[in-house]
């Protein structure tokens, strides 16, 4: 782990260890309705949602935190140095919100200017660990990244391999 | 598989069960195969002479073919085994088909089971001898080239200019979009691929495969073809070929220079020509192969991602897929469900 | 546009045998087990396990590349390097990379057609899950960017390749289906080309039941060779279904020249002669008589369709019965549509009978119809090369671009052919 990872992530865990404080509540618009408030857009109850923080690494790698009384939004932008990296994470992106049901907390669509979202509600921290969903979260961002990197690794080597062996016969 | 084989494997294994039959009734055939670029086989039996076999192929750049001498080519190749291959011309063709030819089953019975298949394995070479054809026209042009500028001083400004109006071949295989231009001088002949990529990650996976291809020779297999990559710019010898879209962002333009040791008459020339055609299905077939492979890695790595979530759920299942119904600490302490 | 002109690929992968072809021609162009053999030696570092840091290590890195499907799967897997899986399970795809990997040779290797030229016509059992819908969808059009894709339930399919029947008079996409391979005998009601999930039943007797009975025989008897590939030739060149079992056993009594044969084995160096005696009808007879081979499971097929027809709505019933279609390898043996359409014929008269006697009514009658034609062995197959070849079919594809656009879930309705 490179030196200004760890910090990142150390500040990242904290962050989303107290971001993750959440109480069922039921909406004051809608009887009987319980949604998550921070995805409530042009919300009238502003005293719900707490103050968004970013946390970023560079401007190339930041995660978003948006709180609310019942519902965390966890938004990550993942490292894209050039135009493979780029591609890669949106192939891989797309092929995990493909899947979000099994997620459970995957967000089906990414908040704008970030590459995946997660959404936590305070009906998961009922059901699940909370340390460990924070873990999940951190091991996440560490993956990807190792991933996205050892995919373009592999795709170059590939390629090497494959010019290779297509020139090498015309000798 | 890591090449792509010039033959047919479906036309050789229509072909090998006639010729080879199991029983003695012969039954009609009537089907249809394929094979890359829009090039489609018709294998059939006449209904009343079963022994006879109708094999005809169709190609998208026939017309470009036919201009470069493919029915002398393929007529040569074919020719030698007339005793019981017809070849048809003319009307005879079969209706929306370019090249035709009949097999008799009850005459090829004579001869032994190693020309046989020798038969069956040049029939099913029918595309890679159709596009052969203009190859073999820019290489004997070539030849010619050497012989024409043996000793005159090719660095001269007029022999320069002769040689840069030399006249280039357009194969356009694929539409005006996806051409194979062949280009001969004394010392060389050029082949450039136009091509599109139709996907955005196709695109930048076949970027990336290009760049390889370039800097192969630089690095490993020196006696390889020269290999240029520009993209968008057609290369300066075919500015003035260059048919259809021309600023089209995803075009790209593949070159590849044959040097002498290339073009050495016999094997090394027919293999070479073998070999540069499917160029366009090896590298495509590639890109493919990658993509797939990032599935499985994906795939895996999905897997590896519900098992971390998965353990967040302590009624849930452990790492070995066990249910476990109370997991406890070292100390004998619980967890608590519903902790906030 | 670039597709115009090729013609389409239609791919059935069953559990045992995969058909693959185009769209125009009467047969499958291969027709080879669903197996792909894969290379052991690389085995940690596939599929980005733990090993995969070293995967660049390793030499060459392609090892993504080394295998073999079809009838050199099996062959290579003989050997010391290659291991055998098959990716299809009860007809649904379990194992997706090498499934990936199984479409990816078949296409280039085998058909030899780029993918982008090309319209393909897959096939999917019935209650397929729509996640592994979109799970082949998102194969076709990412990994091989295919210009359109149509995913046909394969008993649907199997109800178009009837048509070539002179029996049938109305192309209509409703009927029974009666599909038995090696692995199960499925029996499938069909609405109007809506498949009715909740009506299917399942006979866990099929093809290789079939061929274990008749070893079994062969052994009780003690004849000279009794391994399973001699069970299975005799099954396909001399069973044939019988009419009454008590009548057949006094006719080998009584002509025992003309019924009894001899299959005789070749070896290398010699020869071996296998007597074939009752099991020529015998055989078969499991469809209709469960007992004589299994005792777990009694219930005669004929029955089982009834059972099926009578689950189902009560206003397609009559064409249900009506269009009784076979399909697959096991229900190839002579007259075993005429035996199937004699006795489900009793038990439904019977039934009327009753009816007419406890109501006093006269009833209209049940039509009674069991459909068997050339192309039953490959049906599935065939009824989506015919299919894929109408000019309207690539109408109800699903395109790259539409894909692109919608993403997966695109494919989980797919418009039904309309009937001409």
């Amino acid at each position: 782990m490179s030196q200004s990872l760890k910090p990142y992530l150390t500040a990242v865990r904290s962050s989303l260890t107290a971001a993750i404080c959440l109480e069922d509540f039921s909406s004051q618009l809608v009887e009987r309705h319980n949604r998550p408030e921070i995805e409530v857009d042009n919300t009238h109850n502003p005293e719900l949602i707490l103050n968004p923080m970013i946390i970023a690494r560079n401007e190339n790698e930041k995660i978003l935190i948006e709180p609310s009384i019942n519902s965390v939004r966890v938004s990550i932008k993942i490292k894209q140095a050039d135009e493979i990296e780029q591609i890669l994470v949106h192939k891989f992106t797309r092929f995990l919100t493909s899947r979000a049901e099994n997620f459970f907390i995957l967000r089906r669509i990414p908040i704008k200017g970030y590459d995946i979202s997660f959404l936590i509600t305070n009906f998961h921290t009922e059901q699940m660990l909370k340390d460990k969903l924070v873990d999940f979260i951190i091991e996440f961002m560490e993956d990807v990244d190792k991933e996205i990197s050892e995919m373009k690794l592999f795709l170059n080597a590939r390629a090497r391999v494959i010019a290779e062996s297509y020139l090498t016969p015309f000798d | 598989m890591l090449q792509i084989e010039p033959h047919n494997l479906l036309v050789q294994k229509t072909l090998t069960e006639r010729i080879f039959p199991d029983s003695e009734s012969l039954k009609s055939i009537d089907r249809i195969i394929t094979d890359f670029d829009f090039t489609t086989y018709h294998i059939s039996t006449f209904p009343d002479e079963k022994n006879l076999v109708l094999i005809s192929i169709y190609l998208k750049c026939y017309d470009d073919l036919a201009k470069y001498g493919v029915v002398e080519y393929l007529n040569g190749k074919y020719s030698k085994f007339n005793e019981f291959l017809t070849i048809l011309s003319g009307n005879d063709i079969e209706q929306g088909y370019n090249y035709s030819l009949v097999l008799d089953t009850n005459k090829i019975e004579s001869i032994d089971d190693e020309s046989k298949n020798e038969v069956i394995n040049e029939l099913a070479l029918l595309k890679r001898h159709a596009i052969a054809a203009p190859f073999e026209q820019a290489f004997t042009r070539y030849d010619e080239l050497v012989q024409t500028y043996a000793n005159s001083n090719t660095y001269a400004e007029e022999i320069q200019q002769e040689l840069q109006n030399e006249k280039v071949l357009v194969i356009k295989y694929r539409g005006l979009d996806e051409c194979i231009y062949i280009k001969p001088s004394f010392d060389r002949v050029t082949v450039i691929f136009s091509t599109v990529f139709q996907d955005e990650t196709d695109k930048i996976f076949g970027k990336v495969f290009l760049q390889e291809f370039v800097d192969a020779r630089k690095r490993s297999v020196q006696t390889a073809p020269q290999v240029l990559y520009s993209h968008k710019e057609a290369p300066l010898d075919i500015t003035n070929y260059v048919q259809g879209k021309k600023d089209d962002e995803n075009k790209g333009y593949i070159t590849f220079v044959l040097f002498p040791r290339h073009l050495v008459k016999g094997d090394r020339r027919d293999n070479c020509i073998s070999h540069i055609q499917y160029f366009r299905n090896y590298f495509h077939y590639h890109i493919k192969c990658s993509k797939a492979y990032m599935h499985s890695r994906m795939r895996f790595r999905v897997k590896e991602f519900l098992k971390i979530l998965n353990r967040a759920k302590p009624e849930n299942v452990d790492d070995e897929g066990k249910a476990i119904e109370n997991r406890k600490t070292a100390s004998g302490r619980r967890f608590e469900v519903g902790r906030v | 546009m670039a597709s115009m002109g090729t013609p389409a690929v239609v791919m059935d992968n069953g559990t045992g045998l995969t058909k693959l072809g185009f769209a125009g021609n009467d047969s499958p162009s291969y027709v080879f087990p669903t197996a792909i053999s894969t290379s052991t030696a690389s085995k940690t570092g596939r599929g980005g396990s733990g090993g995969r840091s070293n995967n660049l290590s390793t030499k060459r890195g392609l090892e993504d590349l080394d295998f073999f499907i079809g009838d050199e799967a099996i062959h290579a897997a003989t050997g010391p390097n290659y291991s055998l899986s098959y990716p299809i399970k009860h007809g649904q795809i379990e194992d997706w990379d090498h499934m990936e990997r199984f479409w990816e040779s078949s296409i280039f290797k085998y058909l030899r057609c780029e993918p982008e030229d090309h319209y393909f016509l897959l096939t999917e059992p019935p209650l397929n899950p729509p996640e592994n819908r979109e799970s082949t969808a998102e194969i076709m059009f990412e990994s091989f960017n295919c210009a359109g894709l149509y995913i046909a339930v394969q008993a649907v399919l199997a109800l178009a390749a009837s048509w070539t029947s002179p029996k049938v008079q109305d192309r209509s996409l409703s009927g029974t289906v009666i599909d038995s391979g090696d692995g199960v005998t499925h029996v499938i009601p069909v609405a109007e080309g809506y498949v009715i999930g909740t009506a299917i039943k399942n006979i866990p007797l099929a093809g290789r039941d079939i061929t274990l009975f008749i070893q079994q025989l062969l052994r009780d008897r003690g004849e000279p060779d009794t391994s399973l590939q001699t069970a299975e030739r005799i099954k396909q060149q001399f069973c044939y279904v019988c009419p009454d079992i008590v009548q057949e056993f006094n006719k080998f009594d009584q002509y025992p020249q003309e019924k009894f044969a001899q299959y005789i084995v070749e070896y290398a160096e010699r020869k071996a002669k296998v007597d074939v005696g009752y099991e020529r009808f015998l055989a078969p007879e499991i469809f209709f008589n469960p007992e004589i081979c299994s005792s777990d499971y009694l219930t005669p097929l004929p029955t089982v369709v009834d059972q099926v027809i009578k689950a189902s709505p009560i206003d397609v019933r009559k064409k249900l019965y009506k269009n009784i279609v076979l399909s697959g390898g096991s229900t190839m043996f002579k007259d075993f549509g005429k035996r199937l359409q004699r006795d489900l014929k009793s038990i439904v008269n019977e039934r009327i009978h009753l009816s007419e006697k406890l109501s006093g009514t006269q009833s209209t009658g049940v039509d009674v119809q069991v459909i068997s034609h050339k192309k039953q062995r490959y049906a599935v197959w065939f009824g989506g090369s015919l299919l894929a070849q109408t000019s309207e079919f690539k109408s109800y594809c699903y395109t790259k671009s539409d894909y692109d656009e919608y993403g997966p879930s695109i494919v989980r309705n797919f418009s039904l052919f309309s009937v001409p």
